[in-house]
Parts: structure tokens; sequence; C-alpha cells
């Protein structure tokens, strides 16, 4: 069952394809699929000065992330 | 050239794989970052005063001094705009100020020094005193404007 649920996960074999070779369109489709696990990376904790527990993205990470992501798949070589 | 569907699956599979821990590696490189920084750098704000005096030093060159040469003395004058306008100055008048200012003598002192009367001294000091104050304040007025 879990199997199956990964691999509607996974990207198009064609898209991981345009992307790698700079597909500005399939880079983009990349980057929204894997949005949600960006943005829980970067969701960090924070305390107010009366202690309570704020949940918030750290737009610096997200950004990071991202750009290192981008770099990552043009770097990507299908063997 | 035909691949087969598993090739695909796999090269999916590895990107998929690639990507994930492309990301959790960068997040952890940042948060290492983060600690890196909250160990060894100080906000400016949250620094005492004499640490912020450590930070710096001032260059201290001796062409950038004036030298006024007072019976026999060497007087050092820092401040440019004192020397400009101390350079306006009759000579007699500034050896009386920069005895009196900048060697800290009493007038009865230079008096003796300059064989003059302590009275004179200090009639001269009153007025070098006045044209210092026009000059100095002209000289930045002319800087504002």
């Amino acid at each position: 069952m879990r199997k199956k649920c990964k691999k509607e996960n996974l990207l198009p074999y064609h898209t991981i394809k345009a992307a790698s070779n700079g597909n500005v369109e399939a880079i983009n489709e990349v980057l929204r699929h894997y949005e949600g696990y960006i943005v829980s990376l970067s969701t960090r904790r924070f305390f107010d000065e009366s202690g309570n527990l704020h949940y918030c993205v750290d737009e610096t990470l997200r950004r990071r992330l991202e750009t290192k992501l981008i770099t990552k798949i043009l770097d990507f070589k299908i063997a | 050239m035909e691949q087969s569907s598993s090739f695909e699956t796999t090269i999916r599979h590895q990107f998929d794989r690639i990507c994930q821990l492309v990301l959790k590696g960068e997040a952890a490189n940042y948060f290492k970052h983060m600690d890196y920084r909250r160990k060894y750098e100080v906000l400016f704000s949250e620094m005492s005063e004499k640490e912020m005096g450590n930070l710096f030093t001032m260059d201290d060159y001796e062409t950038e001094h004036h030298l006024f040469q007072v019976l026999g003395y060497d007087i050092e004058v820092r401040d440019t705009l004192i020397a400009e306008a101390l350079k306006n100055l009759s000579e007699k008048k500034r050896t009386v100020i920069l005895l009196s200012y900048f060697m800290e003598m009493s007038d009865a002192d230079i008096a003796k020094k300059m064989n003059l009367v302590r009275s004179t001294i200090h009639e001269h000091r009153k007025r070098s005193l006045i044209m210092l104050k026009s000059i100095l304040e002209d000289s930045t007025d002319e800087k504002k404007v």
C-alpha cells in the first residue's frame, strides 16, 4: 500500500529529463513537487516573550533550499 | 532510443532520493551554520562600551599635527581647525595662547619668559581669544555653506 502511494508521488520521467536539461517549466514543476517538503524543513519553532510556541517559515532557509535544489537538478545526469 | 520503463522508474526513484537528500542536507548545513554564528558572533547592540572600544584603533600620524615652535618649546596642535585659526594670529598673541592653554603656564610665568608685564599678557590673551572665536566661527560658517 505504502509502496503504491510512493510511486504516485514520483515525478514523471520526462519532467526529470527536461528539468536536468534546464527547461524552466520542468524545473518549476520539480520545485512545486518538493514545495511541501521544503516548507516543512524550513519551519522553525519560536518562543515569544511570554513563552508561547510559534511555528514560522524561515524565508531565508526556504530560499536557500530552493536554490540548492535547482543547482542539484541541473547537476543531475540521467545515467 | 527506446528506454525500458524499469529504467525510467529507477531514474525517477534516484531523482526523488537525490532531491530529498539535498534538501535535508542543506537544511542541516543551515542549522549548523546558525549554531556556529550563535557561538562565535555577538551583536553590536549587546556589546559593552569597553568591548566596542577594543575593536578599532585610530591611526595617529605626526604629519597631521601642526607643530608650533614657541620660545624653545615644540607644541603640537592636533585640531586642524584650531591650528589654522592660530596661524591667523600675530606671533605674540599666538605665543601667549599656546603657552597658556597648551603648556598650561600662568600669566606671570609667561610674562617672565617674554620679558613683558603680567597685565600685558592678560590683555593679549583676552583679545586673542576674542579673535580666535571670530575666526573659528567664520570657518565653521563657511563649512556649513
